[in-house]
């Protein structure tokens, strides 16, 4: 009797515990997802901004239950974030290691140029047998150079198009300052961001009327630019366009007010438009006017800064992309049922991708973002401009 | 050439030779150390950028006057400079010189990464003094900023000469650097003169940091390499253990370097400077002022 009574005890003790622990099981399943970044090196603060504002987005995601799977159950979205020193190998080599782990997807790199070259690895056109290229899907928060996904069908990108920002800022230049004729251009030419992106600068800027009298170039590291402002004063512009990091931007603006350099409008690169310009030289780039994707106009904006903060981090263009990638990629997890079991990994990969390229809109934090075929965003923006050492918003196109 | 051609030449070298005194002062630090033990440290330059940035902390807890800044910045290179001795010279093999060579590979990367994870990489503003005083002399217009980091610079190399020469450490370490047995035989510590040494050094390139950060008016990471690439070039131009070659090259590095960069822009500048290294290379291998061998 007694030997009958444990059996019974002990089997339902066993269906007890399978019961009460299945559910547990479900609940700490968990969707591994990678990101990286610079995290060292001279960049190093781009993927500071990157991780803590997908860590704040995964954060918003999980206490808010997580994403369902693909078998109804709920999972939690796990990151790991690597370091890939802003060096095409390194960032190679990392996305290899990730590609090796139960990762289903990676958000990343920061560098353009890393970017360009770890593309390059993945295989061009899903489906295609004769390429033994990763299949891999990623997506690109900061990366800035334009038309990068083209590379592969397996890249992606939540980079605002700085085509569309130049082209809207010289259109309502246009219409605000007619009377501005000359523009003279400043790049910082060893850097692809910014040299490639003066290369739009220069084209909007002479689509909008404004007459190139010419530009000046330095280095990213350069330390003197008498010889630059000197030649720039000497064309008297009315615009002054710098297409350069906040390190040569403010070398620059403090030189010109040395020589006396007043042109009506100055004129920034994207990445400018960060606190880092205001620490460096916030009287000096007083006025200059910046498109950029990201500022604190919305509540949702508002809230994402306030998040990223918490998690050691600031809120700006670039970071403002991973923290839209956490929620893009939670509504892709979900519709396309990825599973986030070690055995469907390559599976829940394939799931992304396709997930991602049949987007054709998603909410970003200033708005809808749109998504073209070529795997890029077009995302709302706005222009701001340094005023007493802060940025404000100056003008959103459209309103 | 035209008459603007010929000012804007005169204004490239008057702004190139001005800022060149840093360059001058990164070369003695370079030559010195050199001369004294044989090696080369090329931490150096990193280690100047860190003490300029260890000078900031300084002074945002110490309130004095942003004039000081200068004078924290050698004390904060002088013992930067005899933490570097200790790690990557001291005990390590003199015998094996690539060992100490790579031992200061690592202090540099390591010195540069400190400063990215202390500043997020963030680039830091830093005082920059006489900066609004602009000299109008006739058709040129000089900087007051870099007439006084010029200023300052040759007053820390007339001190440095004078220690070397006038004092009885100076003696010790020339006797070091010529003769080191004999000196060793006269009682003289070589370890202490070797440590002494690059506290001296530390204390000209911490100077050299704080005149580097108060004529950009920001500091960066982004200044260690370019600076030490500069400074080992001006050493090899001025002559290896010369400092009166590390002087003059330091301002010819710098002049050139602002001429090349107006006659043929600046993705070019950089080639010329090099070019100029191997024009010496190859028709002056010792440097403007090579030493006699075994004399300084």
């Amino acid at each position: 009797m007694i030997k009958k009574s444990l059996t019974l005890f002990a089997t339902l003790g066993a269906i007890a515990g399978f019961v009460v622990t299945s559910p547990a099981v479900a609940q700490e399943r968990s969707v591994k997802i990678a990101g990286f970044g610079a995290k060292s090196g001279v960049v190093r603060v781009f993927g500071i901004n990157s991780e803590a504002a997908l860590k704040a987005a995964l954060e918003q995601i999980n206490n808010a239950g997580g994403v369902t799977l693909g078998d109804g159950a709920k999972g939690k979205i796990a990151l790991e974030y690597y370091d890939d020193r802003c060096n095409a190998e390194e960032g190679i080599s990392v996305v290899r290691r990730i590609a090796s782990t139960e990762a289903i997807i990676a958000v990343g790199p920061t560098c353009s140029n890393v970017a360009e070259s770890l593309f390059g690895i993945l295989q061009k056109k899903v489906g295609d047998s004769s390429d033994s290229g990763l299949q891999f899907p990623i997506i690109a928060d900061v990366a800035a150079k334009g038309g990068l996904a083209k590379i592969s069908e397996w890249a992606f990108r939540n980079v605002p198009s700085e085509f569309e920002m130049y082209k809207s800022l010289f259109a309502w230049v246009k219409t605000q300052y007619p009377d501005l004729k000359t523009i003279y251009g400043g790049v910082e030419k060893d850097f692809a961001h910014s040299n490639a992106t003066f290369g739009v600068i220069k084209a909007q800027a002479e689509a909008s009327g404004l007459q190139l009298l010419g530009q000046g170039e330095w280095l990213l590291n350069d330390t003197t630019f008498s010889t630059q402002v000197r030649e720039m004063k000497r064309a008297n512009p009315d615009v002054v366009a710098i297409s350069a990091h906040p390190f040569t931007t403010c070398g620059v603006l403090k030189e010109m007010q040395r020589q006396g350099v007043k042109p009506k409008l100055l004129i920034g690169l994207t990445s400018s438009s960060s606190i880092e310009t205001l620490q460096g030289c916030g009287v000096q780039a007083e006025g200059i006017v910046i498109p950029t994707s990201f500022a604190p106009v919305t509540p949702e904006a508002v809230k994402a800064a306030e998040l990223v903060a918490k998690f050691g981090g600031s809120a700006d263009l670039h970071s403002a992309a991973a923290y839209e990638i956490g929620f893009i990629l939670k509504n892709v997890i979900e519709s396309q049922k990825v599973m986030g079991k070690p055995d469907t990994v390559a599976a829940d990969r394939e799931k992304m991708r396709a997930g991602l390229a049949a987007l054709k809109e998603t909410d970003g934090l200033l708005g809808k973002v749109g998504r073209t075929a070529d795997r890029e965003a077009i995302k709302p923006f706005l222009f701001v401009h340094a005023k007493d050492s802060a940025w404000k918003v100056l003008h959103k196109p459209g309103s | 050439m035209s008459y603007l051609h010929f000012i804007d030449t005169l204004q490239s070298i008057a702004d190139g030779v001005l800022f060149g005194a840093t360059y001058s002062l990164l070369g003695i630090g370079f030559t010195l150390v050199f001369g004294v033990m044989h090696k080369i440290n090329l931490s150096y330059a990193a280690a100047s950028i860190g003490a300029a940035y260890a000078s900031l902390i300084v002074l945002s807890v110490v309130k004095a006057p942003a004039i000081f800044i200068f004078l924290l910045a050698g004390l904060s290179g002088g013992i930067i400079g005899f933490v570097i001795y200790v790690v990557c010279f001291r005990f390590i093999p003199q015998a094996n010189p690539l060992a100490t060579l790579m031992s200061t590979v690592g202090a540099l990367l390591l010195i540069d990464e400190i400063i990215v994870h202390a500043t997020v990489g963030i680039p830091v503003p830093y005082p920059a003094l006489f900066s609004d005083v602009i000299i109008d002399a006739g058709p040129f217009t000089l900087r007051g900023d870099l007439m006084f980091m010029f200023a300052l610079g040759c007053l820390s190399m007339l001190l440095l000469l004078a220690l070397l020469y006038r004092t009885k450490i100076g003696i010790a370490t020339r006797a070091v650097a010529q003769q080191p047995v004999a000196a060793q035989l006269c009682g003289i510590s070589i370890p202490r003169i070797n440590g002494l040494t690059f506290v001296i050094t530390g204390v000209v390139g911490g100077i050299a940091g704080a005149m580097i950060g108060a004529a950009i008016g920001v500091l960066s990471p982004l200044l260690s390499l370019p600076l030490t690439t500069k400074g080992l070039i001006v050493t090899v131009i001025g002559g290896l253990g010369s400092i009166p070659g590390a002087i003059i090259a330091g301002l010819l590095v710098g002049g050139f370097e602002n001429l090349f960069q107006y006659f043929r822009g600046v993705t070019e500048r950089d080639l010329y400077v090099m070019l100029l290294l191997f024009v010496f290379l190859v028709f002056r291998p010792g440097g403007i002022f090579s030493p006699a061998a075994g004399r300084d």
